[in-house]
């Protein structure tokens, strides 16, 4: 269960002062995309709700005000804790059902939930050729460590593979949700 | 400046990329890539003088380096801190260097990169301008939210001026004002850099990075917005506000009327022509491009051509 991905560090999440404010030098990027069998409609309708990510196997309940207009909030909590456990406070920034695309920044994580700062994320559902879907999951971010010389645990790699930890597990259970695309 | 004479005189782009370890060598009419350079490190932060030297900071591993325009690597130093930013004092055979760590900023000569002095700043000092007139050094202080003014002969503080949130690229427009993007308050702080006056406080898009000069307008790109916004440089009005790639960083003019934007996540540059404001062409680049800094070599003025 793709779930330890998020929680593996372990929910000790105390926040460091400051880490929202300072970052490392050099932003990181990632882009992943899965390809699905059902249609974008019917895909948007799963994924496209800010308030509702119960389709991501790391969350497992959820919070929110504002439903998806700019500016609208949500905390994702990973654990059966809620707020006391591991968690994820997010801003939707950006939203377009015609164009089945939203934007959103993580307002505050603890760098042992998810070792980053400063992230920005899209996810995209488009139409792909020959039937079915492709959803694109996007983000920029920087390491968790906002000084020089990082530990490893707070690399950029560390970024970009707890990142890319992520969005696998998201992507993953969206092909297991539609299923492929036949060819 | 006839556009036949421009095709044999292009401008250049030099654009640092951070994600790819790489700059790209544009041709800003033809958006032929000229050539790819290696430039270890992840540099971001670039300074092109007239006379064609390109200095290019690499924060990762810490390195200044001085390259000739055919790629070669003519000086190269390490410093010890976070180096980000740069700004050329061509006239005195100085470059200036952020860093980003340790609140000060690096004297290097231009010819050697050797440690002239350092100069005390606050906190997290990211872009760097010299003035048109070459008199002031600015260097916008991004946590905290302030720009320091030098005089750039006597390297002396001249004024501390507080800004907008989290100010982090700044430019000089023409006329000698100074502007400030504030990635946190998603504005613009126009302020005299002589007297550190602040004139105006321009609402902007989300995330303001760069500010770029043409045709008597002010171009900032706005990260998260994915967009230019124009302000007239006579009032200050905002004229329009241009789609660009995402991740839109750094901006300079070309000598033809046009300003250049690095699309940090698309791997593009965007050109827009200043007067109509549209967006005319869309070249590729490397991986992450930033081009922070002026990253534009002038082609060869009207009075060299035959």
């Amino acid at each position: 269960m793709n779930r330890r991905t998020l929680l593996m560090t372990g929910a000790a999440a105390a926040l460091l002062p400051g880490a929202a404010l300072a970052h490392g030098p050099t932003r990181q990027k990632l882009t992943t995309s899965v390809e699905v069998a059902a249609e974008p409609a019917d895909v948007w309708a799963v994924i496209g709700d800010f308030q509702d990510m119960s389709w991501h196997p790391a969350v497992v309940s959820q919070t929110g005000e504002g439903g998806n207009e700019i500016d609208a909030t949500r905390v994702l909590f990973l654990s059966d804790q809620g707020d006391a456990g591991p968690k994820i406070a997010e801003v939707l920034y950006k939203y377009d059902a015609t164009k089945m695309t939203y934007s959103y920044r993580i307002t505050e994580v603890a760098v042992e939930v998810l070792p980053v700062t400063n992230y920005s994320s899209h996810l995209t559902v488009t139409a792909r050729d020959g039937g079915g879907s492709v959803v694109e999951w996007r983000g920029a971010f920087y390491r968790g460590y906002p000084n020089n010389d990082p530990p490893p645990e707070l690399s950029d790699e560390a970024a970009l593979e707890a990142v890319g930890g992520v969005y696998k597990a998201g992507l993953d259970a969206l092909v297991e949700r539609f299923g492929a695309p036949a060819s | 400046m006839a556009a036949a004479a421009r095709a044999a005189a292009a401008d250049t782009g030099f654009v640092t990329c951070q994600n790819g370890d790489a700059l790209s060598v544009l041709d800003l009419v033809t958006g032929e890539e000229r050539a790819r350079w290696s430039v270890p490190g992840k540099p971001a932060g670039v300074a092109v003088d007239p006379d064609g030297d390109v200095f290019v900071v690499s924060p990762d591993s810490k390195q200044v380096r001085r390259y000739s325009t055919a790629g070669e690597v003519l000086a190269e130093t390490q410093l010890d801190g976070g180096p980000i930013g740069v700004a050329s004092d061509p006239a005195r055979g100085r470059i200036f260097v952020s860093d980003w760590y340790n609140a000060q900023l690096w004297v290097l000569s231009s010819e050697t990169l050797a440690t002239m002095a350092t100069l005390p700043a606050d906190a997290a000092p990211a872009g760097l301008a010299v003035s048109p007139d070459g008199a002031w050094l600015a260097a916008a202080e991004r946590d905290a939210d302030a720009v320091r003014i030098y005089d750039t002969e006597t390297l002396a503080l001249a004024r501390v001026v507080g800004v907008g949130s989290r100010p982090f690229g700044l430019g000089f427009a023409p006329d000698g004002r100074l502007f400030v993007g504030n990635v946190g308050s998603n504005d613009v702080t126009v302020l005299d850099a002589p007297s550190g006056e602040v004139l105006a406080t321009l609402p902007v898009g989300e995330r303001p990075y760069g500010v770029g000069f043409a045709a008597g307008r002010a171009f900032v790109t706005n990260q998260y917005a994915s967009t230019v916004t124009v302000l007239g440089l006579d009032d200050l009005s905002v004229l329009a506000t241009i789609d660009v790639g995402e991740y839109p960083e750094g901006i300079a003019a070309t000598g033809d009327g046009h300003v250049a934007v690095a699309n940090w996540f698309d791997n593009s540059l965007s050109l827009i022509d200043a007067r109509t404001l549209k967006v005319t062409a869309t070249f590729e680049t490397c991986d992450g491009p930033r081009a922070f800094g002026a990253f534009i070599l002038p082609g060869d003025p009207p009075g060299d051509l035959p």
